[in-house]
């Protein structure tokens, strides 16, 4: 974790294989008009990092276009994910499926995980089904299985965004807002959970968040917005 | 908007008034109809719920053969032939449906590129530019009369129906469940099943459930070109020898299915709506302006958490 201030690259990434980290290279994002841009970031594995900046600056739409949903104005962004489970996005809406269950909505992440021709209409291997079940029991969550996700609380939601997301073992995860408005403890035990999970699967986090005690008290590197440039915390103080 | 509103009322009153070259006949409409009510309809003729009784006094079912029912309703015209029409819709809803959600989600623009989603459009328009009628006739002449043709017949029209109205359906879901999905890498159809789908099943099940009642009232219709069912006992009764009393009944047995069809719909999609967190209000609330009624309704809580039985006594 870094605090204000501190200069990026705290994590030890000399025994990661430069091969394996996220490069977003002359990259500029926006819709027709840049937002963002001359990024040129390079991501290790394993770190995490929160984007900061007022609303409506590009926060959401650098993480879409790393996430792939849309095209960059201009330069490349190079991973060696996997086209399938590789990205975890969790958007600021949460993108739950509200009329399924909890179950269902956290089968969807795991449906990830099998061959992309395995038939839609199958249900999941067990050894999946049991990785879901895993995965409710360890966000707390197993006694709203059942539940359509229309009825959880947001403080669920979250939760259950997260567990779907957690569950595809994703190499990165994308988390836009995800923690919302929550109160202090909700924002704790899904701060924790995410941690611990996220340090299981050793994936790399790059979430857009609004306070900053949060960012700091999540991330390794903090990137900050303004004037349509990505400034690496450290960066601004220089 | 009020300008918008009545220019459009002016131009639909004069596409009116040009259409219409004799105002004239409205005049004398009313007691036309009136004659034909009172003379040919009313009172409707209820011997359609019983079942044919023949010279030798015993009772056969519409295709002749022996009644052997308990309940003689079950074989008389407006059951048999109800039967056979609510049979021809549920086959036609239920293929058309299986059609109809594959080629709808090919048209959704949020899930295919145009290029795929024009031709799906353009299929789904061609099935349903051709009302079922005339591809009931189509079908006559192909396969003969009876209940084949018209199944064919609701099914096509089925799919270029609900597919236009589950194209719409799909594209007004909310994209974030669907941009996490193609994150994620999940295929068309894992997409369409797992997201797509459930999170439109509210409109899907609507849509599927009015097909059904649609197809139950147009299979009426198709019976009066050959295509079985209760139509065909209609048809009967409007031509020669005229029995419009019969016809009459055998339609409000028509309207009172498609109000049980209606019933069972609202039930059915009580299931997937948030309806049921919602308190519904009295009746007559409709009828107060809208402090009133939330002034009786927090009088209501009130009496509730205090233990006066305001609420009870309603």
């Amino acid at each position: 974790m870094v605090g204000e201030g501190e200069s990026s690259g705290s994590v030890d990434a000399t025994h990661i294989d430069d091969s394996q980290a996220l490069v977003l290279q002359d990259l500029s994002v926006g819709y027709n008009q840049p937002l963002i841009s001359n990024i040129n970031k390079k991501i290790m594995p394993g770190e995490s990092i929160a984007i900061l900046g007022p609303s409506g600056i590009g926060k959401t739409t650098l993480l879409r276009t790393i996430a792939g949903l849309i095209r960059p104005l201009s330069g490349t962004i190079s991973h060696d994910y996997p086209d399938r489970s590789g990205i975890g996005y969790i958007p600021q809406r949460l993108g739950l499926v509200r009329h399924s269950t909890v179950r269902s909505n956290i089968s969807i992440g795991a449906r990830s995980r099998c061959s992309k021709w395995y038939p839609a209409l199958f249900p999941l291997p067990s050894e999946l089904k049991n990785d879901v079940d895993s995965a409710m029991e360890s966000l707390n969550i197993m006694d709203l299985a059942d539940e359509p996700v229309r009825i959880l609380s947001g403080g669920q939601q979250r939760r259950v965004a997260i567990a779907r997301t957690l569950i595809q073992k994703p190499r990165i995860i994308l988390a836009d807002e995800f923690l919302g408005e929550l109160d202090k403890d909700n924002v704790k035990s899904i701060i924790e959970a995410t941690r611990k999970v996220v340090d299981d699967i050793g994936a790399t986090l790059i979430m857009v968040e609004h306070h900053e005690e949060r960012a700091i008290e999540m991330a390794d590197r903090i990137w900050r917005i303004k004037d349509n440039q990505l400034f690496e915390e450290g960066d601004l103080n220089q | 908007m009020v300008l918008v509103g009545f220019t459009l009322f002016l131009l639909a009153w004069l596409s009116l008034d040009d259409l219409v070259e004799d105002w004239s006949q409205v005049e004398s409409a009313p007691e036309k109809l009136e004659i034909f009510f009172t003379e040919d309809l009313w009172p409707p003729d209820w011997s359609v719920l019983e079942a044919e009784e023949w010279a030798d006094g015993s009772l056969h079912k519409p295709n002749g053969d022996i009644c052997n029912e308990d309940v003689e309703l079950f074989c008389s015209k407006a059951w048999t032939g109800m039967l056979i029409t609510i049979k021809m819709a549920f086959v036609s809803t239920l293929i058309g449906f299986m059609f109809a959600v594959p080629l709808a989600s090919l048209a959704a623009g949020n899930l295919t590129p145009l290029p795929i989603a024009i031709p799906a459009r353009i299929i789904l328009a061609g099935l349903r530019s051709l009302p079922s009628i005339i591809w009931a006739l189509l079908f006559a002449i192909a396969l003969g009369f009876g209940p084949l043709p018209g199944i064919l017949a609701m099914t096509l029209y089925t799919i270029g129906y609900l597919g236009k109205l589950q194209y719409e359906a799909m594209e007004g879901i909310s994209n974030a469940p669907l941009e996490s999905a193609m994150a994620m890498g999940l295929t068309h159809s894992e997409r369409l099943v797992h997201v797509v789908i459930p999170e439109s099943s509210n409109h899907l099940l609507s849509q599927l459930l009015f097909m059904f009642e649609y197809n139950v009232r147009h299979g009426t219709v198709l019976g009066l070109v050959g295509a079985g069912g209760i139509g065909m006992y209609i048809d009967n009764y409007i031509n020669p020898p005229f029995a419009y009393d019969r016809a009459f009944a055998l339609l409000i047995v028509v309207f009172v299915v498609v109000v049980i069809i209606d019933l069972i719909s609202m039930f059915i999609r009580s299931f997937v709506t948030e309806e049921g967190d919602v308190k519904r209000p009295k009746w007559w609330t409709v009828l107060l302006p809208a402090g009133t009624a939330a002034d009786y309704y927090h009088k209501l809580s009130k009496g509730k958490k205090s233990d006066t039985s305001i609420g009870e006594s309603e």
